[in-house]
């Protein structure tokens, strides 16, 4: 029925899916619906803009080109234009939408209290979701004060490491106490505190403070970026069980490429309990708050850094907090890349800034040394800044630009990252990497599954297929020994060198022995599967 | 940080036809542009369409008008305004009536970070004034982007339920608005 009612979901649902709503759906047609319609854009404007596809700016460009050349100089249309220094008013008195820019102070501060108002308040609305009722719980939560217990297993449920903190929470500041490790009975102590300003660690085992950057944050310790990611995500409720004397719900989150995790939720405060990651690399993760007190009076002086009585404080490089981009570019001595977007918060010291987004972070520091990773042997290849990009997960960029590296970490990565460096293309899972290998091998996609169900389960060698570097590694020395060796193997792991990787396939370059690249495909499961190779060009 | 100030050479350059320097332009200043269309229309499509047009109409214009000066990309953004505005003429003339409101149009193009921040307070406010669960609706329905049938889902009412609270909270919105005038 074309209701006025109708016709407003069908403009936001357009909206919604990035439609033009007037060229799909029709519009207004009274000033009353018209004016609900700009309603609904004024409100929509709250959320981040969305960002075209990648491949936009060079599409664009060659539209415009194009368009341009079609032009005749000679018979141009004339485009009306107002320059504002000429003092004329563009546009005619506009209506009730016309915002008073420029509000005074104390609306401002009314807007702010009723902005808190509104954040503060909405329990027990939504009980017919979670993860929604989650959000809307922890959106009320002011601080908190838990015991948080984290157990790690293997696949075979042996508890490898079980930690127990304590946690004070409060809006942008936190202090976390290792307490202790119960299997081996160590005592801990040390603190960790962020006063939002400064983090530092008290250690009283060696009697030391050491003040350590603040990035990255503990996010753990912040239940809006859980609840967030919660509600985000697919998510269903898959029982109901009692965790540390709670009742709680049980919820089954699927990050699209990811595996998927768990949450469980108080059924009476809505409030998270514990968190199981998925067993991954044959280690799994469980964080349970054995207790957990909402909305408490935390005494200021525990966020307050005041060195204990005969500690030695550790001042290496700290970061401090600046206030504009100059004052980081002095403190550092870096040139800093700023995207377009002011970050929250900025931190800098020798070498090193930190942009504040909230949930997402950039680090940027003095670019040393070999680009390539020690650590990581599974990441995804993209370009930025004329040169290659690394991609961890989706959300951690890491790239160097004007002798900088920048990491970026969070939701907002790419969007932000692009601010720094437009011309950043991630990896394209469609791409055909493999199809030019000189010699082909054939795939035995049995014998894949059977070892994907293996790396699932925790079980080395199986495991080390979730590496392209770790699989080409093993099959070049195969190629030189086919027997397997003893002792070192003839062709080093340092060898290997990843130079393509769209999470589907993979390119893996290698410097010694008979075989120049070897070329690697995801058979079973894309983005978070083993590798197989597929071919290989001999040198 | 990027420079939006473009050398009038550059430019003449550019609106007679150089495909390189065209596409420096482009690669350098789509995303400014394309930000604060987006701002105004609040969908990709349309911001899509406008920032192409927008630099389509602000070469051709330059083809035989002097450069803006320094200023080039608030220079644009008057243009991307004249399109928006444009567009509501034709529709109108269609048939197809749009309230120039609905695209937020101000007298000036340039949107600074204080008047962002204005504008979300403002939003905000009226916001907050609504009803709690009116305020479910919208932000389910509108900041998150949840479908009629998802919404009426997490908030426990039927999917009609959710189509008549959002036309009032909307209708609130407008009217808490309007008296903030």
């Amino acid at each position: 029925m074309d209701t006025p009612e109708n016709r407003l979901s069908d403009y936001i649902d357009a909206l919604n899916v990035e439609r033009d709503p007037e060229k799909h759906r029709g519009s207004a047609d009274t000033p009353e619906l018209a004016k609900l319609l700009a309603a609904v854009r004024l409100v929509r404007s709250l959320r981040e803009p969305v960002l075209p596809d990648p491949g936009y700016p060079q599409r664009l460009s060659q539209a415009v080109s194009g368009n341009i050349k079609k032009h005749n100089p000679a018979n141009l249309p004339q485009v009306a234009v107002t320059i504002p220094e000429s003092g004329r008013r563009i546009y005619e008195k506009a209506g009730w939408w016309r915002r008073r820019w420029a509000l005074p102070s104390v609306t401002i501060a009314i807007a702010g209290v009723l902005l808190f108002a509104f954040l503060t308040n909405g329990a027990g609305l939504f009980n017919r979701d979670v993860a929604y009722a989650m959000e809307k719980a922890v959106d009320q939560l002011s601080s908190y004060h838990g015991v948080l217990e984290t157990r790690t297993t293997n696949a075979a449920g042996k508890e490898l490491e079980v930690r127990r903190m304590e946690i004070w929470y409060e809006g942008d500041k936190y202090a976390v106490r290792q307490d202790d490790d119960t299997l081996s009975r160590q005592f801990d102590g040390t603190l960790t505190v962020d006063n939002g300003e400064r983090r530092w660690q008290v250690r009283p085992q060696d009697k030391e403070l050491e003040l350590i950057p603040p990035y990255p944050p503990d996010s753990y310790v912040d239940l809006r970026v859980e609840a967030s990611w919660a509600l985000r995500y697919p998510h269903t409720v898959v029982g109901s069980e009692a965790i540390a004397g709670r009742q709680a719900k049980k919820l089954k989150i699927s990050p699209p490429g990811g595996l998927p995790y768990f949450l469980w939720i108080d059924a009476e405060t809505n409030l998270p309990v514990q968190s199981q990651t998925a067993l991954q690399g044959g280690v799994q993760t469980t964080s349970t708050f054995l207790s957990f007190e909402p909305n408490v009076r935390i005494g200021p002086s525990i966020f307050t850094y005041n060195p204990p009585a005969g500690y030695r404080v550790i001042e290496d490089n700290p970061m401090q907090l600046v206030a504009t981009a100059q004052e980081a570019a002095v403190t550092s001595g870096l040139t800093p890349l700023f995207p377009q977007e002011a970050p929250n918060r900025i931190f800098a010291s020798k070498g090193r800034i930190v942009l504040d987004y909230g949930e997402t972070g950039i680090m940027e520091t003095v670019a040393t040394g070999s680009f390539e990773s020690k650590f990581l042997n599974n990441f995804l290849l993209g370009t930025a800044a004329g040169g290659p990009l690394e991609v961890i997960q989706g959300i951690r960029l890491r790239w160097r630009q004007n002798g900088i590296e920048i990491r970026v970490e969070g939701p907002q990565t790419v969007e932000l990252a692009r601010q720094i460096a437009p011309d950043l293309t991630l990896p394209d899972p469609g791409a055909d990497l493999v199809g030019k290998a000189q010699v082909k091998v054939p795939a035995d996609l049995e014998s894949a599954k059977a070892e994907q169900l293996q790396a699932d389960a925790g079980h080395s060698p199986s495991a080390d297929k979730v590496s392209p570097l770790e699989v080409s590694f093993t099959f070049v020395n195969l190629k030189v020994s086919p027997q397997g060796t003893s002792g070192a193997p003839k062709i080093p792991y340092t060898s290997c060198k990843l130079v393509a990787n769209n999470g589907a396939e993979a390119v893996v370059a290698v410097a010694d022995g008979p075989v120049n690249q070897v070329y690697l495909k995801r058979l079973v499961r894309q983005d978070t599967g083993i590798w197989s190779v597929v071919g290989y060009d001999s040198r | 940080m990027q420079d939006f100030v473009t050398a009038a050479d550059t430019l003449k350059s550019a609106a007679d036809g150089d495909s390189k320097l065209i596409e420096q332009i482009c690669l350098d200043m789509w995303e400014p542009l394309y930000r604060f269309l987006y701002w105004k229309v609040q969908n990709r499509e349309e911001a899509e369409d406008i920032t192409q047009e927008t630099f389509v109409k602000t070469l051709t214009y330059l083809q035989e008008h002097q450069s803006p000066g320094d200023n080039f990309l608030g220079f644009m953004k008057i243009i991307a305004l004249n399109i928006i505005r444009d567009r509501w003429r034709q529709n109108k003339r269609r048939g197809v009536p749009i309230n120039i409101e609905a695209v937020s149009l101000e007298e000036t193009a340039g949107v600074d970070p204080q008047t962002l921040i204005a504008q979300r307070l403002q939003i905000e406010n009226a916001l907050a004034k609504l009803s709690e669960d009116q305020r479910a609706v919208l932000d389910l329905r509108i900041v998150k982007g949840y479908s009629v049938a998802e919404t009426a889902r997490l908030v426990g009412k039927t999917e009609a339920a959710v189509r008549t609270s959002q036309y009032r909270a909307l209708q609130g919105m407008a009217q808490i608005l309007d008296d903030s005038d």
